[in-house]
């Protein structure tokens, strides 16, 4: 739909902008309109005027603290602070505002500089020890600045307000991510404040070509989102798709990152995630540096990244941590919990129902003993398994963590023990059910939903048509994988369609040194990610190497 | 016009992997048996000359074919013959690729019923195939050929491996005595094998849409060097594991051949993944002609999307494949006695014809 839709828009915009005539017209009564406004929200020079209009648009808002005061103790010039209760850092206020303008002030000028004329310059250039200020004479700007934590100040006799960054409200502190678990690596993820969370990103990497561009997003909720990426690094139509999809949406409310997701994402009738996202910093610097682009929204530690291809779930930042060949075994662990997550179900009912031939007799023998006392098909017992495994893993998620170990029990006891004993499931049901489940779990989340989700008609087709069932799935569900494109990168890249250079961090993890390329498909704009040939020579063989040659580099 | 109907651009190693993947789907299944027929234990020597007669083919439709780097076979003919003849070239063509493919479906929906016991009908299994195929086709060749490139190093290597397991069986003098035969049957056994090898017309299909037009001679060689040798070793250890009587005897040779490996005494009965093979492989060209079916009809009746003719086109695949042939024994017997030079009409003749009225009237570039 969403296809269908833009480019309707697009036209629409285009039309409103190069046609004469009747759209012409109402192009100008709208701007007429926002004319109008502009002129209203101007902010007077009567102070208490200011001050009522503030306080009608902040009407019934409890937390909002209007503070009236003095400069300098002078009756005449009269202040107002107005910040929002808990946004911003009062002590900073009353220390660095107040107390400034009220008491210091007159000790460091002269009386005869205290002018109601002049107060506007000295509260700017003398006053105010606020580390950031901006200046604004709109009405608008000082509500949104309200709203978003700053603290502003309205000067009686001038229309303009002093716009004082001093946002400090309670906050999550930085902790240990709980969703990417590494024994190895950065423990730190990101927070629901998209300031730290680029400060965070801006410790890992000290580059000024790291660009954060802001946008807001949201019609209430206003939502403050950064695209972030590395220029020279990430593809520049990459980066201009990516803001123009953001600035494509119309959401009256952005509270998390999912929103964005599901508004930019280029197949939305796909089970598989087409965006990837992480909490950790380590992982979303290590993916600008591949050349992909980074959408943190304000309010939640999850990080979009984009483009996504398939391959990145099946990676883990520890990869890259650890000892290679670690890396490249536990690549091939997870690969292989993939694929039996999302067919052993499903390869069970076959065998059961179809293919008995294929079992060595002694284990078709013991299966057999097993099923007897079983009153359902294979089918319908594996199907009644996976729905009570899937109510557990829920039941295990949405639960508080104390109750949390009762399901387990629960689950381990009743639905494991009893059911065999009581003769409902075969053991080898639940053996092949508690396998799926573990193996759903190796990999990386978002991408387990959409096995989870293709287990079921697999199992289906299975219990129908047996292998020829499942492989039918298979070849479907491949297919529509090569049709997906996340943002112009083909999901299954680099394996369809072949990219040689990138099977080094594919299943196997080459060693850093051999990994001088960045992946080809995304950063093909500065493909080359370091020197090569710097493979670590021991000292014996780097005297050796004068004479003889070595084998350094050659590999 | 090439370009609004399918904007796929894929490579020449892409091209291979598919038209592979098009030659082995069927040929492993049904043919060994009718070649042997003919030629005893020298049917792989059949299927050597088999093979470089379709790599003549292959050069034949390449040269045709890079005349007119833009434009597909459906295209083509107009300009060779003029609009109306070549617009009915194209048509014959239709017909051909829609045969053909009922035929494909057919052998495979019949291969799918044996593998089975107990076997859901035979329409199951051709409608399974249509779907899947529909559903493919409608993403448009890059997809597929992406597809492939998954399934054939999966497939061409459960054919291999499964082949080497079994070869522990095998006994070199069930091919003795060489070239026993007379060479006439050798000949006819070798027309078979060729008819399908000759499938390797489709290329003229997707010349245009290759990275580099110019490799498609390459490719086009390769794709037949490549299935004629694989094809060859899968016929010499078929007839070194059961003889030339037995396999006479089979419906698919290749499909038993996996039934009497057996691996440390565990993993036996290696029919199944075979079929598995076969199944992606089979779906792969149906796939392709399906593509072709379409893409020919929008071409010739100069559509501008051929999206709207998935589900018509596949409604006649699935009647075709139902009707064409009323039992599996009236199949092979097409195969073995009508296919060929059904097939070959269309794989060389008509191209030849085409080439050289293009030479005579001096039509199209001269690339290759």
């Amino acid at each position: 739909m969403r296809k269908l839709i833009r480019p309707v828009r697009a036209k629409l915009l285009a039309a409103k902008k190069n046609t004469g005539g009747a759209s012409e017209a109402s192009a100008e009564k709208t701007k007429d309109n926002t004319d109008r406004d502009k002129t209203s929200s101007f902010l007077s020079e009567d102070l208490s005027s200011n001050l009522a209009r503030i306080k009608e648009i902040f009407q019934n808002c409890s937390d909002i603290i209007y503070r009236q005061f003095l400069f300098a103790q002078r009756e005449d010039i009269r202040l107002v602070l107005i910040y929002a209760d808990g946004l911003a850092d009062k002590l900073q206020v009353s220390e660095q505002i107040m107390r400034a303008l009220s008491l210091e002030v007159p000790m460091a000028a002269p009386e005869a500089d205290i002018t109601k004329a002049g107060a506007y310059h000295l509260i700017k250039e003398r006053g105010l020890c606020v580390h950031q200020i901006k200046e604004t004479d709109r009405l608008e700007d000082v509500i949104e600045a309200v709203l978003s934590g700053d603290t502003v100040l309205l000067v009686e006799g001038h229309p303009f307000a002093f716009i004082n960054g001093m946002r400090g409200w309670e906050a999550r502190p930085v902790s240990e991510s709980e969703n990417e678990m590494v024994v190895r690596g950065p423990r730190e993820s990101f927070v629901e404040t998209l300031r730290t969370n680029t400060a965070l990103l801006r410790r890992k990497t000290r580059s000024s070509d790291l660009k954060l561009e802001m946008m807001q997003l949201g019609r209430i909720t206003k939502t403050d989102v950064a695209v972030v990426y590395l220029k020279g690094i990430a593809n520049d139509k990459l980066v201009e798709e990516v803001k123009s999809r953001l600035q494509g949406i119309e959401l009256d409310s952005v509270l998390e990152s999912g929103y964005v997701e599901e508004m930019i994402q280029d197949n939305t009738w796909s089970p598989f995630p087409q965006m990837n996202h992480t909490e950790k910093p380590d992982r979303l610097a290590a993916r600008l540096l591949e050349g992909r682009v980074g959408i943190m929204v304000d309010g939640t530690p999850i990080v979009l990244t984009v483009p996504t291809v398939f391959i990145e779930f099946m990676h883990s930042a520890e990869d890259y941590y650890e000892r290679f060949q670690i890396g490249t075994v536990v690549r091939i662990i997870r690969f292989l919990s993939m694929f039996l997550s999302l067919v052993m179900p499903s390869f069970y009912i076959a065998i059961i129902t179809f293919h008995q031939e294929m079992l060595p007799t002694a284990l078709l023998l013991s299966l057999a003993a097993q099923r007897e006392a079983v009153p359902f098909p294979a089918f319908v017992e594996t199907l009644l398994m996976e729905l009570t495994f899937e109510i557990l893993r829920e039941a295990g998620i949405r639960l508080p963590r104390q109750v949390g170990q009762a399901v387990s029990i629960v689950g381990a006891l009743i639905v494991g023990e009893a059911a065999v004993r009581a003769g409902l499931v075969a053991p080898a049901t639940v053996i092949v059910v508690a396998f799926t489940g573990i193996s759903s779990f190796v990999y990386f989340y978002s991408a387990s939903f959409a096995i989870r989700l293709l287990r079921f008609p697999m199992i289906v087709l299975s219990a129908t048509l047996g292998l020829y069932g499942l492989i039918s799935v298979l070849i479907i569900i491949v297919v529509h994988l090569c049709a997906l494109r996340s943002f112009g990168t083909p999901y299954l890249s680099p394996v369809a369609p072949v990219s040689l250079g990138d099977m080094k961090d594919l299943v196997v993890r080459a060693p850093w040194w051999a990994m001088f390329t960045r992946p080809r498909l995304i950063g093909w704009k500065n493909l080359k990610r370091q020197e090569p040939d710097q493979k670590p020579v021991p000292p014996e063989t780097r005297t050796g190497e004068k004479g003889g040659g070595g084998d350094t580099g050659k590999q | 016009m090439g370009e609004i109907l399918e904007n796929s651009k894929i490579s020449s190693r892409q091209a291979v992997f598919l038209m592979v993947t098009m030659i082995f789907a069927t040929v492993i299944l049904s043919v060994p048996a009718i070649t042997v027929k003919h030629a005893r234990q020298d049917a792989w020597i059949s299927v050597g000359l088999a093979t470089v007669a379709g790599l003549l083919i292959a050069r034949l439709v390449t040269t045709l074919g890079l005349r007119f780097p833009e434009r597909t076979l459906f295209e083509y003919p107009a300009e060779i013959l003029g609009r109306w003849p070549g617009k009915l070239v194209g048509f014959f063509y239709i017909i051909w690729f829609l045969h053909i493919n009922a035929g494909v479906i057919r052998e495979y929906g019949e291969f799918l019923v044996t593998a089975f016991r107990p076997a859901p009908p035979l329409i199951v299994f051709n409608l399974m195939a249509v779907a899947i195929a529909a559903y493919t086709v409608r993403n448009g060749l890059e997809v597929f050929t992406r597809a492939n490139e998954i399934f054939f190093p999966l497939t061409m290597g459960l054919i291999v491996i499964t082949s080497i397991f079994a070869s522990g069986e095998t006994d070199i003098q069930r091919l003795l005595p060489v070239a026993d035969v007379d060479a006439v049957s050798i000949f006819k056994g070798a027309m078979v094998p060729l008819a399908w090898f000759g499938e390797i017309v489709t290329i003229a299909l997707v010349i245009p849409y290759l990275n580099r037009p110019r490799e498609s001679h390459r490719a086009a060689v390769t794709s037949v060097l490549i299935s004629g040798v694989v094809f060859m070793l899968v016929v010499a250890n078929a007839i070194g594991i059961f003889g030339p009587d037995l396999i006479e005897a089979m419906v698919f040779p290749g499909l038993n051949k996996y039934r009497i490996v057996n691996l440390a005494n565990f993993l036996g009965r290696f029919e199944a993944l075979a079929m598995t093979a076969w199944v992606t492989a089979g779906f792969v060209k149906i796939s392709i002609f399906y593509w072709a079916t379409l893409l020919g009809v929008s071409q010739v009746l100069e559509l501008k999307d051929y999206r709207s003719l998935v589900l018509p086109v596949g409604g006649v695949l699935m009647a075709m494949s139902m009707l064409d042939h009323p039992s599996a024994l009236h199949l092979q017997h097409f195969e073995a006695q009508v296919f060929p030079f059904f097939a070959l009409t269309f794989e060389a003749a008509i191209p030849l014809l085409l080439l050289i009225t293009a030479l005579v009237r001096g039509k199209g570039e001269r690339l290759g």
